[in-house]
């Protein structure tokens, strides 16, 4: 798939937002002493302003944005419809929350909208991952790996800013070895996910080939079978590229994926990690991480759009996806 | 009504009539909404398309056979580009059409992500989503002679390859061609129904040249022998 860059910086940037926000609406009903307000409020308006950044990023993925605002129509069976739907939810209900925060009212209003902020960002990360994970003719993104990792990866980021943030306007983070446990949970479901695509995966004995795209897998059926039944492209029929060709036909280069995969895990991960279990010290290394890590999970997220086969590759002369 | 095509893998020429008349029929069609060209006379000519023909040679030579194959909208039971459509522009009528109203596409590709056969297509141009009609503006339309009123692919096919029809009628030459033949649909395991059916390529009588005969029966004891040299 090709790595889209409006699509990528979006996943990212969003995916930050609303795990901030989670996990921020969680600490201020779970352990309402540990954030000071000043950090809530304005932790909460990062997030928001990280998700609106990721939606104007999307809406110039598309070809068409003055039918944006028709993408609330289909919620009952359109992932991507689900998506906007509970994004357009969070703003009211996210800008409430920061504004109590910010008036540092308590009570059990502030309570709610906590909850509520929380539970719609989470309903948004989900929709969002399963966009990807409901497209059966990509089998390296079906898969339940893939919402899980992206939840992860949300929460990861966003803890990291939180971290930060906490780190700059109140000396020092909490929770920061729950952070580091969530950033090696993230770690271990990303290797387990490339594992999961890889030619030892569940994924590469099922994978679908040429053969059988074009119905010949079981050889050429009439009177008696033809028993080799390898096939393999004679002409793609068009003399320069097609809109399948630019979208479904980009290849990474095996050594380009290693070097990137490498710069996710080390950014996106390792670096972040050691911040975090050195004691989340000094914020200027804490906004040093947090952007590194964000840096990583760019990496992270081009790559699991380049990784990523579509089946119409096979039509055009891949043997297997 | 499951209006769908019926295509002859084994008499297809792979001539690219059907894939040019269908683009000279939908350029100008309202339902459509033209089929843009990007530097058709230039260097690097490209555009959209609602069919494409494309070729593979199946088995070993020479005991191979060349097939064409031409790919348009399977128009599936279960299209998955409809209901990931957040706009409700992808839409599946009563007889089994499957349509993109132009109106309200937003150009978002996530139906053509959602389609295994590569179906779909954007128009950059337009900045919306385009695939095949079945003719829709063909095959109803009461000025045209009845024997006219079929797609245009259909139509023009020099060697009869193409069939249109209801497959949801076993009674209609569409259905009972299909089941005569052995007609599948293009990667049943995925579970999108499509409607369109292919008839497999019969088993080519092999004509070996004396060469030909010598080399397969070279390849055929160089096979039967290597494990006994390995060993």
């Amino acid at each position: 798939m090709k790595p889209a860059f409006s699509i990528v910086f979006f996943t990212v940037s969003s995916g930050a937002g609303l795990g901030l926000l989670a996990l921020l609406a969680l600490a201020d009903l779970f352990a309402p002493d540990a954030l000071a307000d000043r950090v809530v409020w304005r932790a909460a308006l990062l997030g928001l302003l990280l998700v609106a950044a990721g939606l104007a990023s999307s809406v110039l993925h598309l070809a068409n944005p003055r039918n944006a605002w028709r993408a609330f129509a289909r919620f009952r069976s359109s992932w991507l419809s689900r998506e906007a739907v509970f994004a357009a939810a969070l703003f009211p209900i996210a800008a409430i929350y920061a504004a109590l925060a910010a008036g540092a009212a308590g009570g059990v209003w502030r309570d709610f909208f906590a909850l509520a902020t929380c539970l719609v960002a989470w309903a948004v990360l989900f929709s969002t991952s399963m966009i990807y994970a409901s497209l059966k003719p990509i089998r390296q993104w079906r898969t339940t790996w893939t919402p899980l990792n992206y939840l992860l990866l949300g929460h990861w980021s966003g803890v990291l800013l939180l971290a930060a943030m906490a780190a700059a306007y109140a000396g020092s983070a909490p929770f920061f070895l729950l952070g580091a446990l969530l950033g090696l949970v993230a770690l271990g479901v990303k290797l387990a996910y490339w594992y999961s695509i890889g030619e030892r995966g569940a994924g590469a004995k099922r994978a679908p080939t040429l053969e059988r795209a074009i119905g010949v897998d079981a050889g050429v059926h009439g009177p008696g079978t033809m028993t080799a039944a390898r096939a393999r492209l004679l002409d793609v029929g068009h003399s320069h590229g097609t809109f399948l060709t630019d979208e479904f036909g980009f290849v990474l280069a095996r050594r380009h994926a290693k070097v990137l995969r490498g710069a996710a895990i080390v950014l996106g991960f390792l670096l972040p990690l050691a911040w975090l279990l050195a004691g989340a010290a000094h914020w200027q290394l804490g906004v040093a991480a947090a952007c590194c890590g964000i840096m990583g999970l760019l990496a992270e997220r081009w790559l699991f759009f380049a990784e990523a086969r579509h089946t119409v590759r096979l039509y055009h002369g891949d043997p297997r996806t | 009504m499951k209006l769908g095509l019926v295509i002859d893998l084994d008499t297809c020429v792979g001539c690219h009539a059907c894939a040019t008349a269908c683009k000279e029929w939908n350029a100008s069609s309202k339902v459509s909404n033209a089929l843009s060209d990007y530097q058709p006379f230039g260097a690097e000519p490209s555009g959209v398309w609602f069919n494409r023909v494309r070729h593979y040679e199946v088995g070993e030579y020479p005991l191979s056979k060349t097939i064409n194959f031409p790919m348009s909208c399977l128009h599936c039971e279960d299209a998955d580009c409809v209901s990931v459509c957040p706009t409700g522009a992808s839409y599946k009528r009563e007889d089994g059409i499957v349509l993109v109203d132009q109106d309200k596409c937003m150009g978002c590709n996530l139906c053509a992500w959602a389609c295994p056969y590569g179906a779909r297509e954007l128009d950059e141009a337009t900045g919306t989503m385009k695939k095949c009609t079945l003719c829709v503006d063909r095959i109803y339309d009461t000025m045209l002679a009845p024997e006219d009123r079929q797609p245009a692919c259909v139509l023009v096919c020099p060697t009869h390859a193409r069939l249109f029809g209801d497959l949801d009628d076993p009674a209609s030459e569409v259905s009972r061609v299909s089941e005569e033949r052995g007609g599948f649909g293009l990667l049943a395991e995925l579970g999108y129904r499509p409607v369109n059916r292919y008839l497999p390529p019969r088993q080519p009588k092999t004509v070996l040249s004396d060469d030909d005969a010598r080399a397969l029966l070279d390849r055929g004891l160089a096979s039967l022998a290597s494990p006994l040299i390995r060993r």
